[in-house]
């Protein structure tokens, strides 16, 4: 009896931790947010302000401003360069997928292992090289130069989520194809790709996450012409002696795009978190 | 996530493999081609971001080499490396890079642990916290560590506030002012961000454990604990397994986060070997002593890393054909 009360006691604690937790989760995110709202001189009030009348000037500044603040181009840079990696690595990926799934080739299997080793290498190790490269082929500060190595971070794990995708679906629908005589790209394009879309779901939303956050090659290998939004809002603080409330509206404007897609594609996300290592 | 955690493998692995019948040496051949036709661009792309990078830091590697007067390069043997070990700073920063990452995630696969096996009964007020849960992951990491660098501000900051109105602390801190409290707001930065990444992917595993085995050996008198390490824990291995290798390896990976928040410091307190390589090589131009600490940091990863490795691959169908 005495065991069955301490538990269930217990339960109750741990259940509160829980929603402890979650609601530390929050936290930050609700500061960025209320910040972005507060009318100018309340962000920084001790004790914080709760009650304010919320105005969307500082996104109307970020978004429409045409001094150094202005954020809008710098999303569509970011917007570009992420849509632009992560369909270099759904091409790239899906081939390489579709033999490491389907092909019986010599050298297969340390082949995949050696793609999947490459999720250890390092940004900052290939950035200096990268860097001098780019600088004497005089390509700084251009897309391909961002993404092309985007694609590369992305690739294992975009080929290690196809490839897994790709052996569910049944190989009697391809030897049925490869009787009446499709090619194997024909079959790549009109069966793999449509019967692995949610694959390609979880493998496009894993990439276009990293390519949108990615800081470091971004920091090192941009100027303006496509300085992408996380180097930007980085220079708010240093320029202007840091205006919490347009950096906050800066922050949520590149922050709400992939939350939003995290939220409405979440079984997809969290089915990808294991690279479908494990099923 | 399907259930199929032992199954599927075991079915996969009885099925005859594609291509199977390649009685013919034509036939391999052909398979050959087709195989490497379809992962050379890949492959290509890889190759250029990582061997040869990899190449190019190791010839820099043996040479005194800065940015600014290139024409001024000359080769020094081993001397990038001798420096290695006789500078303190730069064992000090392989140190705290080593200590970032076990720390970080020591806690985040301890609370992800807690937080899978609180969430993995399904309800709607679970739906509602995964959910909730969901939302750091997706958060770029530059912008969390902004909030931090503000959330931790002396004067202004929501930190100090309220840990002094529930009162816990009596004077305010400057958090990012001296090390033991820089690193406290660097691993709370980490650990919000990325603990749910580990509780998502044991609650995946634990909602593919099919409830049979737990509910003979309850029959058998397993309780709690017990049951836990006897029954629930060996089935979710591969999961708890795949979360800790990729957490690893992106902290190993971590940047801008750090650079954000504390830059390295108070001092060098919080550099990390990512940030050494970085100010060496692009702020200092030093490319050859940068060359010299990113190859021995790569040896060490492909040592400790296939390790990690063949853990997993025992663990899971990983390496399974």
């Amino acid at each position: 009896m005495t065991t069955s009360v301490r538990n269930q006691f217990g339960s109750v604690i741990l259940r509160g931790l829980l929603w402890v937790w979650i609601a530390l989760t929050l936290v930050p995110l609700v500061w960025m947010f209320t910040t972005s709202v507060k009318p100018e001189g309340m962000a920084q009030t001790i004790p914080p302000t709760w009650i304010f009348p919320p105005t969307l000037d500082h996104y109307r500044g970020v978004l429409e401003g045409e001094s150094v603040s202005a954020f809008a181009p710098l999303l569509l840079h970011s917007a570009v360069v992420a849509l632009g990696s992560t369909a270099l690595a759904l091409v790239l990926g899906l081939m390489a997928a579709y033999a490491l799934a389907r092909v019986r080739f010599a050298g297969k299997q340390k082949l995949a292992m050696w793609i999947l080793s490459t999720l250890m290498f390092p940004p900052v190790v290939s950035v200096v090289p990268v860097f001098i490269m780019a600088g004497r082929l005089d390509i700084i500060d251009r897309y391909p130069t961002l993404i092309v190595p985007y694609a590369a971070f992305n690739l294992p794990i975009v080929i290690w989520t196809l490839r897994s995708s790709i052996r569910q679906v049944p190989e009697e629908i391809e030897d049925a194809a490869l009787i009446d005589g499709a090619s194997r790209f024909e079959i790549i394009w009109r069966i793999i790709l449509p019967l692995s879309a949610p694959g390609i779901a979880t493998a496009g939303i894993l990439s276009m996450l990293l390519a949108w956050n990615e800081f470091l090659f971004a920091l090192t290998l941009t100027r303006s012409e496509v300085k992408t939004a996380p180097i930007g809002i980085n220079e708010f603080t240093g320029m202007f002696g840091t205006q919490w409330g347009s950096l906050t509206a800066a922050a949520t404007t590149i922050v709400l795009p992939v939350v939003l897609m995290a939220l409405l594609l979440r079984r997809h996300l969290i089915e990808g978190l294991t690279l479908g290592a494990v099923k | 996530m399907a259930n199929t955690l032992s199954t599927a493998g075991a079915a996969r692995r009885a099925a005859p493999a594609t291509g199977a019948p390649a009685s013919t040496r034509a036939r391999r051949d052909t398979n050959n081609r087709l195989g490497w036709a379809l992962v050379t661009p890949a492959v290509a792309v890889l190759l250029a971001l990582t061997i040869f990078p990899a190449a190019y830091l190791l010839y820099a590697s043996f040479r005194r080499f800065n940015l600014m007067q290139p024409e001024a390069a000359q080769f020094v043997g081993l001397d990038n490396y001798r420096n290695i070990v006789a500078n303190a700073d730069l064992r000090h920063s392989l140190w705290v890079t080593i200590l970032f990452v076990v720390v970080a995630v020591a806690i985040e696969f301890a609370l992800g642990l807690g937080l899978a096996l609180l969430l993995a009964k399904q309800s709607r007020a679970n739906t509602i916290a995964s959910t909730i849960l969901i939302l750091p992951l997706a958060v770029t990491p530059v912008v969390s560590a902004l909030i931090w660098r503000e959330l931790f501000n002396p004067n202004f900051g929501w930190v100090n506030y309220y840990l002094r109105r529930v009162g816990i602390m009596e004077e305010p801190i400057a958090w990012l002012s001296q090390p033991g409290t820089a690193w406290f707001a660097l691993i709370s930065l980490d650990v919000w961000q990325w603990t749910p990444f580990v509780a998502l992917i044991l609650m995946a595993g634990l909602q593919g454990i099919p409830p049979e085995p737990k509910e003979a050996a309850a029959v058998d008198g397993a309780q709690g604990w017990r049951l836990f390490w006897d029954v629930v824990f060996p089935m979710l291995r591969p999961f708890a397994a795949i979360a800790i290798l990729l957490r690893t390896l992106e902290a190993f990976k971590t940047f801008g986060t750090i650079r954000v928040l504390t830059g390295g410091g108070p001092g060098i307190s919080t550099e990390i070997i990512n940030l050494t390589i970085y100010r060496t090589a692009l702020q200092d131009f030093s490319v050859g002593a940068a060359a010299a600490l990113g190859i021995s940091f790569l040896v060490f990863l492909s040592i400790v890393v296939p390790q990690m490795l063949r853990v997993l691959a025992r663990n899971s169908d990983l390496v399974e054909g």
